[in-house]
């Protein structure tokens, strides 16, 4: 090739890329400008008057999709201008990449985050449009949906309501005459005639969910504050003092009279659910959002809460504890606010958010719903109840969080209470050191 | 020049490939290591040396530093004698052997995620297989708390490692064997040495590439090591199997300390970088020529 012709060959190919790139930048240039333009609108016909607008739905839910993809047409059904792309990730997913999708706007129009830590980082990042003032807030019960309040600004919706209590099996107690116990000698007293019995007392997931679900029923009383880890966080209170290292102790006595299952901390949650599925354990350390997933695997499996109160019963503030969950976000970076308004608005009508509620098994937060399945009315009678919000979500940073759970880990694996706690404190000193 | 130019048309796009893939953001990382940023937000400071100043007081990372150190030595060590052991008693050409080389190459061609799963339910001592096992065998002391024992957690994650990738390293060792001439054992044969003499003198020395390749590939595989442990136990049971990559991780997508998870990539790289170009020395050096 001579010299020439080389230099001819790459100008040709440089034009061509550049032709290729225009063409395409042209097209979405002009597509995206067909889907937002009013005056292109305006040549639609009359029944699409407003422009047709794609939204962006963005969750970790996949188990929620079927009922979401009802949901959705019915919402189109009414909104014909508008269309609802969902996307769902696995919810370790979810952590790793959904951030970063909604960043730009793109994606995630309406999008779900995760109270604590996440909803902490989304909101300094300024992601969150300001629900303040909605109409559609009053269809929930307010104190249902604070975990999405900062700074006096309802900056997201919590949409689930999970109560993190263990779980009993109804029967096992029936036929064994026992009561949920009212204090923590109640409690031993409780699980020693379990054992007695040949059953499992608690099957606990001490491999993964188990601390984090456990932890908050066995806090609640032995400090009976909304702050405690707050405090912690602030370095205004610390793990090592009586409270923590109360808890752990405890938790150190039921692992060290048996009444957890061999090698709990070796257990994972779906091998803990199988030992309570098959009734071979009488409570299952973790929350209602598993009560649906039981009952399918076990049709005679009848369930409820309770939580184990760890104090003497005129002692005891707190009866449960309930989290609200699954935080529903308009981004603030979205080319369609007001849409994603209006898809959150129809979320939160009770007849839809019933239908999500029934066909996914989970209580949510939306007042006045009628929940159809004997678990889902078990649970909503908690609404009554005193409970406490999930301490462990109170932690806003992550690491902070792991050194709490890994401090039971730590007393279940042989550490003192008091070692654990210290461990834990460590870290959490270094957090705020930075 | 002409053909220096063609040469550029030919490297160019892997250039750019490696330079988009690697160069690009292992600089925008370590730029990043210098700043809070969360890993989203728009904007960001600079906050300096803080982040690395964080990352090396930190308990947690000082921890997952000495977990990939037994986890690296756990595998390196059991991993090149089982690959080397299985090599031995497969290389013959039978059928046979195929087989068994086939099937033992096999837990080679699952993804480590799938491994971490199957092997969490081997492992769990309420419903896995090894615990039923021992169970059934009459010997229920057998039956450990595999990963939920802060003491033995992250050698069974080893295990499983080894499990996973003997097989693969075997054929390397394979290859090895098959390349040296046979007229060099079977003139040690009939000089009357023995199966272990002749193993010491001839085959392990002009084994030595394969068992630096195998060496440096193991010692990195298993320093990188993160699927299996984020599968299997997430770090725990109370920090006993957090590795830097795991750590790393959490820093990133858990705390949105991305500026800190960049500066803890940063060391990561140059622990890496040290420990290749320390294998590649050793690689050089145990080159042998017959």
């Amino acid at each position: 090739m001579k010299k020439s012709s080389f230099r001819a060959s790459l100008w040709a190919a440089a034009l061509a890329v550049m032709l290729l790139v225009s063409a395409c930048s042209n097209n979405t240039a002009s597509s995206s400008a067909q889907e937002n333009s009013p005056a292109k609108a305006s040549e639609a016909p009359a029944e699409s008057a407003q422009p047709k607008v794609t939204l962006s739905f963005l969750h970790w839910r996949g188990e929620d999709t079927e009922s979401f993809n009802g949901i959705i047409k019915k919402f189109q059904e009414e909104n014909p201008n508008i269309t609802v792309e969902m996307q769902t990730l696995p919810s370790d997913q979810y952590q790793a990449s959904a951030l970063a999708k909604i960043s730009d706007g793109s994606t995630g129009d309406l999008f779900a985050s995760f109270p604590g830590a996440q909803f902490e980082a989304v909101a300094n990042a300024g992601l969150y449009t300001d629900l303040s003032g909605e109409p559609f807030l009053a269809n929930y019960s307010e104190a249902l949906i604070q975990a999405g309040v900062k700074e006096s600004k309802q900056l997201a919706v919590p949409y689930q309501l999970v109560y993190n209590d263990p779980i009993y099996n109804v029967k096992i107690f029936e036929q064994l005459g026992l009561q949920p116990p009212s204090d923590w000698e109640g409690f031993l007293a409780l699980c020693a005639k379990l054992k007695e019995k040949g059953l499992i007392p608690i099957a606990f997931a001490g491999a993964d969910i188990g601390p984090g679900q456990f932890m908050n029923t066995m806090v609640m009383n032995n400090l009976p504050s909304d702050d405690a880890f707050t405090k912690v966080e602030a370095g205004e209170d610390k793990l090592t003092n009586a409270w923590w290292v109360k808890t752990l102790s405890q938790i150190k006595e039921l692992n060290d009279k048996g009444y957890f299952q061999p090698n709990a901390l070796g257990t994972k949650d779906a091998a803990a659910g199988a030992l309570f599925i098959q009734e071979k354990a009488a409570i299952l350390a973790s929350g209602s959002y598993q009560l649906a997933q039981n009952k399918a695997q076990n049709p005679d499996l009848t369930q409820k809460l309770l939580a184990p109160i760890t104090v003497p019963a005129d002692q005891a503030k707190y009866e449960g504890i309930h989290t609200s969950t699954f935080l529903l976000g308009v981004n603030s970076k979205s080319k369609h606010p007001e849409e994603a308004k209006k898809f959150l608005e129809f979320l939160s009508r009770a007849d839809i958010a019933g239908q999500y509620a029934n066909e996914t098994g989970q209580n949510v937060t939306v007042k006045d719903v009628e929940y159809n399945t004997t678990e889902l009315k078990a649970v909503s009678e908690w609404g009554d109840k005193k409970t406490l919000f999930q301490p462990r979500f109170t932690i806003k940073n992550s690491e902070n969080q792991k050194a709490v759970t890994n401090s039971i880990q730590a007393v279940l694996g042989g550490s003192s209470p008091e070692d654990a706690a210290k461990e834990a404190q460590a870290i959490v000193d270094q957090q705020l050191s930075k | 020049m002409r053909n220096r130019k063609l040469l550029w048309i030919f490297v160019l796009p892997g250039l750019l490939l490696y330079g988009v893939v690697f160069v690009y953001p292992t600089v925008l990382g370590l730029v990043y290591s210098f700043t809070d940023w969360d890993g989203f937000s728009a904007s960001f400071k600079l906050t300096g040396w803080k982040n690395y100043h964080s990352i090396l007081e930190s308990i947690v990372f000082r921890k997952a530093f000495w977990n990939n150190v037994k986890f690296m030595a756990a595998v390196v060590a059991a991993q090149s004698v089982i690959s080397l052991v299985l090599a031995l008693l497969l290389v013959k050409n039978r059928k046979t052997y195929v087989f068994l080389r086939a099937l033992f190459f096999f837990p080679a061609i699952l993804s480590s995620v799938s491994v971490g799963l199957i092997w969490s339910f081997v492992y769990d001592p309420a419903i896995g297989l090894l615990s039923t096992l021992f169970q059934t065998l009459g010997r229920p002391e057998l039956a450990l708390n595999w990963i939920g024992d802060k003491k033995i957690a992250i050698y069974s994650i080893a295990a499983v490692q080894v499990w996973a990738h003997a097989g693969q390293m075997m054929i390397v060792f394979i290859a090895g064997l098959q390349s040296i001439p046979s007229e060099l054992h079977e003139a040690a044969v009939i000089d009357g040495g023995s199966r272990w003499r002749v193993f010491r003198k001839i085959t392990w020395p002009l084994l030595a590439p394969s068992a630096t390749i195998v060496l440096a590939y193991t010692t990195i595989q298993s320093f990188k090591a993160f699927d299996l442990i984020f599968t299997m136990t997430d770090g725990g049971p109370n920090f006993s199997t957090e590795i830097m990559t795991t750590y790393i991780y959490h820093l990133a997508f858990s705390s949105y300390a991305f500026g800190e998870a960049s500066a803890g990539s940063s060391l990561f790289l140059v622990l890496l970088s040290v420990l290749t170009f320390l294998q590649f020395k050793a690689l050089r050096a145990g080159r042998i020529s017959y």
